[in-house]
């Protein structure tokens, strides 16, 4: 069976767009008029986002500015993008910690399964989307600039219905 | 069996299950035969049993009570219940006490992944906890040497004070205070400091009370790719694994042997591994140009300038050669036939040798021997002799270069004066680092070590044993037995071997005492040299 082709009909000869462009800004003309705003000014006002948005990554830190993270491995382990890079040490008071902690951004796919694997509730995906950058090399985040980020974490449960009951 | 005789074994089943096993056995070791296993902390099959951990319970059906599994021995006729309902209430009630002391560490936790405690409670134990009552702490303590001791994870099991006691016997250890107040201590003000075997203890810790300092956060246990191999640090051949992350050597473990190594290790060998990282390694055949100079060049170049020259030499030419008893036995009984067949003349080689043995008291089978390195035997078997001192260097003077063939096979040659091989008419250097030696070269071949390839090594008492590839070999090194291989096939007109157990069974074609063994022979647990092998006994499970 041939494939059927649909042949539209075009005009012949050279068309009038006048009547198109009227009805265009009419249209337009509706819409400056109409009460109703739709269009978000977008660097004055801003989205509030839903508290499950998974944005780019903060690390929390202990009040004398450590960072939370014990180096366990377990986020590296589960990331299903292998964007997490960690070297575990041991710091002056012997707690383990990480001597670097390094996520990649770009390769992140932001299942957030990293906060959820997270013995110490240190590493968090959060509420972020203004993350542009004039560089690749820095989209790959250290650990100050993870502790430094200062944007609210996700909320991936309900903390009053944490089973979801 | 003569009716008369008495009978030696008994007969009993296990989870419906009947064996039938010597007197004397325990029902854990009968339950390890069937494939049963039984949790248990305090038993080691290289140590004494004292039913401590109670870990092990079992139900013999018509006793009164449950049963250490450890030390119980079987009787005839006995049914023993593993898995069940009282069997199983009385481990998940013992892994409860073990928690209410045990920290919940396990994300800072070295032994996290190959933890027992771990493992049993994940499978059979509570799901919550019901203590309220606050744990104890003890905070963690230096032990000297190699060991850090965490009080906190301790569970008891006295294995590390067993381990020191009967086979070390070396008592640094031991239990002080009671109840739960009781943690492991040394009383002496040096700890573990200086003992050839503490490493061991680390290994038979089955929770994290226990760890190596070397290994201290360096890796998550489950990222470790482990590879089967024989440490290459002294001519004992202990049966160790490899454990890499990432292509690097992390740690080393020892593997059951009995005819080895039983279940241990020294702490010389455990803690030598950082020079198989090392980065500064020969990558490419470089071949000296009609300019002086050595340069890229490919295998395929490399392998007809090394065949053309050496058919050129071959008779005409004295032959020397430089082997390292870090080789493999494929490598260098390879090297030592590619010299009988350019017309023999000199085979040496250099090895650093301690002042004496340090022999393990309760296995004295197992010691740090004085040749410091694996394949002494083998090398001698090949024909090499021994020259140079107990560090390993000097002894190259007294060899005639002149005019000669000079093949150098992984030895460094650090020591050697600038113009050694400047009088030889082919200098080869096979090699696995850069070194000035390679100034007069030839030839340069980067080959890789015992750990990036398959092979064999002859231990002290002549038992051949195998060993697997742990990392992959970098740029464009080979085997050594595989550049040889091809060398022989250019000379002798045969094929080269494919494999390294090809490469294996050309040497027993032309070294008598190897003649008769193959890596199916040898197996996992090594062959004896001239002895006759009993394939029963390789293959029997029996461990102590």
């Amino acid at each position: 069976m041939a494939i059927g082709v649909k042949v539209m009909k075009r005009p012949e000869g050279s068309p009038s767009y006048l009547r198109a462009s009227l009805r265009g800004m009419a249209l337009t003309f509706r819409h400056l008029i109409d009460p109703r705003k739709v269009t978000m000014q977008y660097p004055d006002e801003k989205w509030e986002l839903s508290k499950r948005w998974r944005g780019t990554h903060r690390m929390e830190v202990h009040a004398d500015g450590r960072p939370k993270c014990v180096a366990c491995g377990l986020c590296p382990t589960i990331c299903p993008s292998n964007c997490i890079r960690l070297v575990p040490g041991e710091d002056d008071q012997g707690n383990r910690y990480p001597i670097v902690y390094e996520i990649d951004e770009f390769r992140c796919i932001f299942c957030g399964m990293c906060q959820e694997v997270c013995p110490v509730e240190a590493i968090h995906v959060g509420q972020d989307y203004e993350n542009a950058e004039f560089t690749r090399e820095r989209f790959v985040y250290d650990l100050d600039r993870l502790m430094a980020q200062d944007h609210p974490v996700t909320q991936l449960w309900d903390p009053a219905d944490p089973l979801s009951e | 069996m003569a009716a008369n005789e008495p009978k030696n074994t008994v007969t009993c089943t296990i989870n419906g299950r009947t064996i039938e096993v010597p007197k004397g056995t325990r029902i854990i070791e009968a339950a390890e035969q069937l494939g049963v296993g039984i949790p248990h902390y305090c038993y080691h099959p290289g140590l004494s049993a004292p039913a401590m951990c109670r870990m092990c319970l079992v139900e013999i059906e018509g006793a009164p009570k449950l049963a250490p599994a450890c030390v119980t021995e079987v009787a005839d006729g006995q049914s023993i219940l593993t898995e069940s309902p009282k069997a199983r209430e009385a481990r998940e009630g013992v892994l409860e006490f073990y928690l209410v002391n045990h920290p919940l560490d396990c994300p800072i936790c070295d032994q996290a992944g190959e933890c027992k405690l771990q493992d049993y409670v994940a499978a059979e134990g509570r799901k919550h906890g019901r203590t309220i009552e606050p744990k104890r702490i003890f905070g963690r303590d230096d032990f000297g040497g190699d060991i850090l001791y965490y009080g906190n994870r301790c569970i008891m099991c006295t294995r590390c004070v067993r381990f020191m006691r009967e086979v070390a016997q070396d008592d640094r250890l031991c239990v002080v205070q009671r109840g739960n107040r009781s943690v492991i201590d040394t009383f002496f003000r040096d700890g573990l400091e200086n003992s050839p075997w503490a490493g061991n203890i680390v290994d038979i810790c089955p929770v994290g009370a226990l760890v190596s300092k070397d290994f201290l956060h360096k890796a998550r246990v489950w990222d470790l790719d482990r590879y089967p191999s024989i440490c290459p640090n002294c001519s004992q051949g202990c049966n160790i694994t490899i454990d890499t992350r990432d292509d690097r050597v992390m740690r080393l473990k020892p593997r059951a042997n009995p005819d080895v190594n039983s279940y241990w290790m020294c702490d010389y060998g455990r803690l030598r591994y950082e020079w198989i990282n090392r980065e500064d390694r020969l990558e490419t055949p470089l071949v000296r140009n009609d300019d002086g100079v050595l340069a890229d060049a490919s295998w395929h170049d490399a392998a007809l300038v090394l065949i053309e020259r050496l058919k050129a030499l071959r008779g005409t030419a004295p032959v020397v050669i430089v082997g390292s008893p870090v080789h493999a036995n494929e490598d260098l009984g390879l090297l030592g036939r590619v010299g009988d067949l350019l017309g023999g003349g000199e085979r040496v080689f250099r090895s650093a040798r301690a002042e004496d043995e340090v022999v393990l008291p309760g296995f004295p089978k197992l010691a740090r021997r004085r040749d410091l390195a694996a394949n002494v035997r083998g090398a001698e078997l090949f024909g090499y002799r021994r020259v140079g001192g107990d560090d390993g260097r000097g002894g190259l003077d007294g060899l005639s270069t002149a005019g000669a063939v000079l093949i150098v096979l992984g030895d460094e040659l650090l020591d050697v004066p600038e113009t050694f091989g400047q009088d030889a008419a082919f200098f080869v250097y096979m090699g696995e680092y850069p070194s000035p030696a390679m100034r007069n070269a030839h030839l340069v071949l980067p080959v890789t070590t015992f750990a990036e390839q398959e092979g064999t090594f002859t231990n002290y008492e002549g038992r051949v044993q195998r060993f697997w590839p742990a990392r992959h070999a970098p740029g464009l090194a080979r085997p050594a037995w595989q550049v040889l291989g091809v060398v022989l096939a250019g000379l002798e007109d045969t094929t080269a071997p494919a494999t390294a157990g090809d490469a294996f069974l050309r040497l027993g074609e032309h070294f008598a005492e190897l003649a008769g063994l193959s890596y199916a022979v040898i197996g996992t647990r090594g062959a004896l040299i001239n002895e006759p092998v009993d394939l029963i006994a390789a293959t029997s499970t029996e461990v102590r």
